[in-house]
């Protein structure tokens, strides 16, 4: 019987060091430090995110949840994007697939988005980079929820919209 | 105990056959674009598969008929590609670069179904479009102007018709010039 309880454990320790390869070091929090030590800038971190983002979940009824905001002032150089995007790669892992880039050779102007799927939820990671400061967010959408939310704010809007006078 | 791994990885094997023989590959950068990158002033890159798609599809807005049809439209294709440089001075690649590029994408899949040159203006399109058992299954659009180049390549089933519905997507604007220009090449009856 212990032989046959061998294998599984083989295998989940076998198991570990890939999905910790896969995943990258934790996502955002990863992303956030290795941009403050290459290029020596501090995040301004928005307090009672967590707060916010839960706020948001509800309010969306799950539409938009698990939220990370951090923005970065006073870049002082421009930014080589192939750098950058391959920082945001390394750190985020194989899961996460970028899906826009945008990037000018004189390094002022840089976007980054990717997503990851998530079952029936999206998570997205924005990376953007305008002059002196970057903004960055993560974030999970649950698409068929947001849509009804869109939905109702249209029909809201419609019903109060008065007709026209011609 | 041998015996049972070995089954158990053919069965693994077996179960992933279909979802590899599905799923439809964009293709990897080819040299030349990065050439064009190192080269360009602005670069915008758009990379959009099954999964993405299939998550716009169900963001997209909008109740009508039209609406209805494009999200349809946008969930069955299995992928697009949309490369746009921007260079600062003319001259920043050669026509030899673009034929390069062009036969890059292009495989004996896929056919032409425009080929435009304008050697004054030295603008030229070029739209090759895949065909399978008589069924269009993707559209690939090469634009060229002095200072700008764009690739988009669409893979999956679309029409001709349907190419103006994508142009709301990121980096896809130049797909309404395509539909024009080769509506205008099905009234002349041939390539220009």
């Amino acid at each position: 019987m212990r032989r046959l309880l061998i294998f599984p454990v083989v295998f989940a320790v076998l198991l570990v060091p890939v999905a910790v390869l896969a995943t990258g070091d934790g996502s955002f929090d990863g992303v956030v430090r290795s941009i403050e030590s290459r290029y020596h800038v501090r995040a301004t971190r928005i307090p009672f995110m967590g707060l916010i983002s839960l706020v948001a979940g509800k309010s969306m009824q799950a539409g938009v949840s698990n939220m990370h905001v951090a923005e970065f002032e006073n870049f002082a150089w421009p930014v080589d994007g192939d750098e950058l995007n391959r920082m945001v790669e390394e750190k985020l892992g194989a899961d996460w697939k970028r899906m826009i880039r945008e990037t000018s050779r004189r390094g002022e102007e840089q976007t980054l988005i990717f997503v990851h799927p998530e079952g029936e939820r999206m998570g997205l990671f924005v990376v953007d980079l305008d002059g002196h400061e970057l903004d960055m967010v993560q974030v999970s959408v649950n698409a068929d929820q947001l849509n009804k939310q869109l939905g109702q704010y249209e029909h809201h809007q419609n019903a109060h919209r008065l007709p026209d006078r011609d | 105990m041998k015996n049972r791994i070995i089954a158990f990885i053919f069965a693994a094997t077996a179960l992933a056959l279909p979802t590899l023989a599905q799923t439809v590959q964009l293709p990897a950068p080819s040299p030349i674009e990065k050439e064009l990158a190192a080269r360009a002033s602005h670069v915008t890159e758009v990379t959009l598969d099954k999964n993405t798609l299939a998550f716009a599809s169900k963001v997209m807005n909008g109740n009508d008929k039209d609406a209805v049809a494009t999200r349809k439209l946008i969930d069955g294709l299995d992928g697009i590609y949309v490369r746009e440089y921007e260079f600062d001075k003319e001259d920043q690649f050669s026509m030899e670069q673009i034929e390069q590029l062009r036969k890059y994408f292009e495989t004996s899949e896929w056919s032409t179904l425009v080929r435009e040159r304008d050697l004054k203006s030295h603008e030229s399109t070029d739209v090759m479009v895949k065909l399978e058992k008589g069924e269009t299954r993707g559209f690939f659009i090469l634009e060229v102007e002095p200072k700008e180049l764009t690739i988009v390549l669409i893979l999956g089933p679309i029409r001709m018709e349907d190419l103006g519905k994508l142009k709301g997507i990121s980096g896809l604007d130049a797909l309404g010039g395509v539909e024009f220009k080769t509506k205008d090449k099905d009234k002349k009856g041939g390539d220009q």
